[in-house]
Order: structure tokens, then sequence, then C-alpha cells
């Protein structure tokens, strides 16, 4: 693809995966949770049980560093791979669920500790750096009160757009959680939400990764309709939810499901005043990677489905195995209206922080 | 057309009957404060037969998550088998979406006789 094409996209790529080493964080971390790294190789707990899903594990085999670090880990080869060929307007980074702070399933000290050095190094190696940048606050969920102060510390940066939840196995619509909605909403910061490590087979592995990382989007599923059904949106009526990383075609599913079973059991959430499929139309967007292979027809008869055309933003995941092109990955022939919004418009009306950027075009 | 579809006595408030009006098949309700209501007894959705149901009350809507407040009892009519939520003293809208509702009729009281009318 040529440079001169690619400049026309003017993409706002709501998925980019920057990767902190450990050791990057260590200057922003105080004692005594430096010295469990540096002394005790601390390192976070992960539970999956496959080792490469594709050539260079879970990433792009030509976006390791040329000096060897991971994908991910170095603005100016980010640069020279993806913004500046693309011709990134924006790009919304999402961390590398590792550390993840909010993931921890204890020692939520550490996890409160490491989710402040990650967004001090987040603003000063990435966001600080490059214009086009824009991230995420991390915090330690666990603990509601330690997220909120995090919040307070660092979310007023202008180019902090959202607070990053993982999908685990917590459900983080439940009112224990509420005072970080209320927290970001006073920010003027959104919701993204980006699986980590869902326990999809009945809060178990599967024996393959394929089975693993085809229903993640039922991970996606279970926290929409936890996040509608416990009121969120009612209580914070500002507040949006990105969902990132688990595609969308899985809504019309959902949403036609939700708004049948609301109709029966309406009884047991008073709280919610209107159809769940007008609070995910008002409230959330969902990136388009993976995509499926579509036609043009598959394609606008999703969108058709949805309800709005509005509610979908692309995203790359860069620097992952399984990134998509803004190039090749939609199909074909789709209207040139249809794809400013889903490069771009949908984004810029979501963020309240890139409504800059709104009345350029 | 009018007919007699049942007695005052027959219903105490929050009860309801099945009867007949013309051909059709009607659920006849009082509600709590002894009004009589008069609707088609078959569910909107998929044909429930309504007077097999159960009137009673419902949470009413609410802006604090978790709050229930229990209200209108006797004036909810809840379907056998999904148990969607009408009001009887609303015109048979449902709760969940109040442009559906229940087939209505006018119901008048004419000394011991509850009488449906067109
Ligand atoms: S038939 Fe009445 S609710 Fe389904």
């Amino acid at each position: 693809m040529s440079q001169k094409q690619a400049t026309k996209l003017h993409l706002i790529d709501t998925d980019i995966h920057e990767r902190a080493q450990y050791k990057d964080l260590l200057p922003y971390l105080e004692q005594p949770y430096k010295r469990y790294i540096t002394d005790n190789h601390w390192l976070q707990e992960k539970h999956m049980p496959y080792t490469q899903p594709s050539v260079a594990g879970v990433d792009r085999a030509d976006a390791r560093v040329p000096d060897g670090r991971p994908a991910g880990s170095d603005l100016s080869f980010m640069q020279e791979q993806l913004l500046d060929p693309i011709g990134h307007d924006v790009g919304i980074l999402t961390g590398a669920l590792d550390p993840s702070p909010s993931s921890m399933h204890g020692w939520y000290e550490m996890a409160t500790a490491l989710a402040s050095a990650y967004n001090d190094w987040q603003i000063d190696t990435w966001l600080d750096q490059d214009e086009r940048l824009y991230g995420s606050v991390h915090i330690a969920a666990q603990d509601p009160q330690s997220a909120v102060k995090e919040i307070e510390r660092v979310g007023s940066h202008p180019k902090m757009v959202q607070v990053l939840l993982p999908i685990d196995d917590q459900l983080w619509g439940e009112p224990f959680y509420h005072p970080i909605f209320e927290a970001a909403e006073r920010h003027e910061l959104m919701i993204g939400m980006h699986h980590n490590e869902p326990p999809v087979y009945y809060g178990k592995w599967p024996r393959y990764f394929i089975e693993w990382h085809t229903l993640i989007p039922t991970a996606h599923m279970n926290i929409v309709t936890n996040m509608v059904f416990n009121g969120v949106f009612e209580k914070f009526p500002r507040l949006k939810l990105m969902m990132i990383e688990g595609g969308f075609t899985h809504m019309p599913f959902l949403m036609r499901k939700m708004d049948q079973q609301y109709k029966d059991l309406r009884h047991e959430v008073p709280w919610l005043k209107r159809k769940p499929s007008d609070v995910i139309r008002e409230h959330m967007c969902f990136t388009t990677q993976p995509l499926e292979e579509m036609t043009k027809k598959e394609f606008m008869q999703v969108m058709e489905q949805m309800g709005s055309d509005e509610i979908v933003s692309f995203s790359t995941d860069y620097p992952h195995w399984d990134y998509d092109s803004p190039f090749d990955a939609l199909p074909p022939g789709l209207d040139e209206d249809l794809k400013r919004k889903l490069f771009s418009e949908n984004a810029k009306a979501f963020y309240p922080k890139l409504k800059h950027l709104r009345k350029e075009r | 057309m009018q007919e007699v579809v049942c007695q005052k006595d027959d219903l105490q408030p929050g009860e309801m009957m099945e009867s007949t009006f013309g051909r059709h098949s009607i659920v006849v309700c009082r509600s709590s404060n002894g009004e009589y209501y008069a609707f088609m007894n078959r569910c909107i959705h998929q044909g429930a037969p309504l007077s097999k149901g159960k009137l009673c009350g419902a949470p009413e809507p609410t802006d604090n998550v978790g709050e229930y407040n229990f209200v209108k009892e006797g004036d909810i009519l809840r379907c056998p088998w999904h148990g969607r939520e009408f009001d009887i003293t609303n015109k048979g809208c449902m709760l969940a979406n109040e442009k559906l509702k229940l087939k209505d009729f006018k119901v008048m009281v004419e000394e011991d006789n509850v009488i449906v009318y067109k």
C-alpha cells in the first residue's frame, strides 16, 4: 500500500498494545515493590496452558524490535512499522495485559503500585513522546478505593481517554465497583475493557488455544450483559464502554436476546427503564478486530442488525499475531461514509477527550 | 353489543376470572381499588390464557440500583407463561414496553352486573 493511499485513512486505531518490560517500571516503583521485582523476580501470574499459538507467540513475527526486545516495547519502531506508514491520526494504547493489575488474585497493594508505575511510564514513554498516542488509565480495580485514587491522580491527563479493565472472571458491573465508574465519569474518561484470560470454558481452560480463542466473544458478552443489567449506565449516564478486541458480530444476537429477556424479567431489574439494546447503542462501542472475513453484503447485514453504524470502531490490535490491516481487513467496496465512521468518526464521537478532533473535517 | 360477564360479587379486589364476551374468551379483573377491567384472554406474546396467570404487584421503575419498591398490588396481570407484566389500570400496557398492550374491552357496572360492551 502506498504512502499516498495510506494518508487518506485518518485512522483512529482503538487498540494498540504497547508493552512494558518490568525493568522499565522500576524507576516508577517505590520500595518495597521495586525490590520484589529486582530481588525476588516477581512475575504476574499467568494461566494460559498453551505455548505458541502462532509464529512468534502472541505477536506478529515482524513486530519484534530489531534489537531483540519484545513487540510493542519501542516507540520509534512502532512509529516506523505502524503509525507512519499507515498514517494514524490517533492510536489508543491499551497495554499488554502484563502487568494487568486488575487481574491479580491477591496482593492488591502490589497491584496498585504497579498500576501507578505503569501509568507514569506510559505517560513519559508514549503519550508525551508522540502526539498521536492516547492512553488508558491502569488501576487495581479489586480495591476500588485505591483505584479511585489512581484515577484522581492521572485521570485528568489530557491524553488519558479511558480507564482500562480486564475481562477475566470479575463482574465489574456490580455495585462494589461503581466508585470506579463514578470517578471515571468525573474525569471524562470512558471505560475500555479488554480480555486478559477469561475462563470461557465453564471456568476452565479447553484443551486447545483455538477453542479458547474462538470463544473470547462469549467473555465479552458476559460483561456486556453484566454492565447493562447491573444498571451502570442508568447510574452514570455520561459513561460509555469500549469493548476492545472482541469484535462486534456477536452483538446482534445478544441485543435481541437481552431485549426479549427484559420483557419477561424486567421485574428483577427495575432500575433498567429501557430496552437493553437501547442502552448498548447509547453507551457502548465495539472495536472491529479480529474481523471475520465477510463479503460487503454480509458485513452490511450485521451492521443493519446492530441497529447503528456508529457503535463500531476500527482497531488493528498491533502488534499481535491476529493484527487487522486497515487496508485489507474490511470487505472491499464499503461506502466511503461508512469507512469514515469506522476509521475515525465513531471513535471521535465516543471519547470526550478526542472532541477537539471532531470538527476538523 | 353488550353482555353480562360476571356478578360484582364474583370478584374481590385483586382477583380475576375467565368469562366470555360473544365468541371471545376474556379475563375480567378487579383492581385493588375495586374497579373492573376486561381483556382478551390471550396474551399478546404467544397466546397464553391470561386468566391462569396472577394478579399481583410489581417493582416500580427506580433510579436506584438494587432497590425494589413493590407497588400496585392487585393491579398487575402477569402472564402464566413467560411472566410479562401488564398494568390492568393502564389499558393493559406492558411494563417493559408501554407501546405494547393487551386488547381491552369497555366495562360498566349496573346494579350487581359487570357488563362488557362495544
Ligand atoms: S405468552 Fe404471555 S408472556 Fe409469553
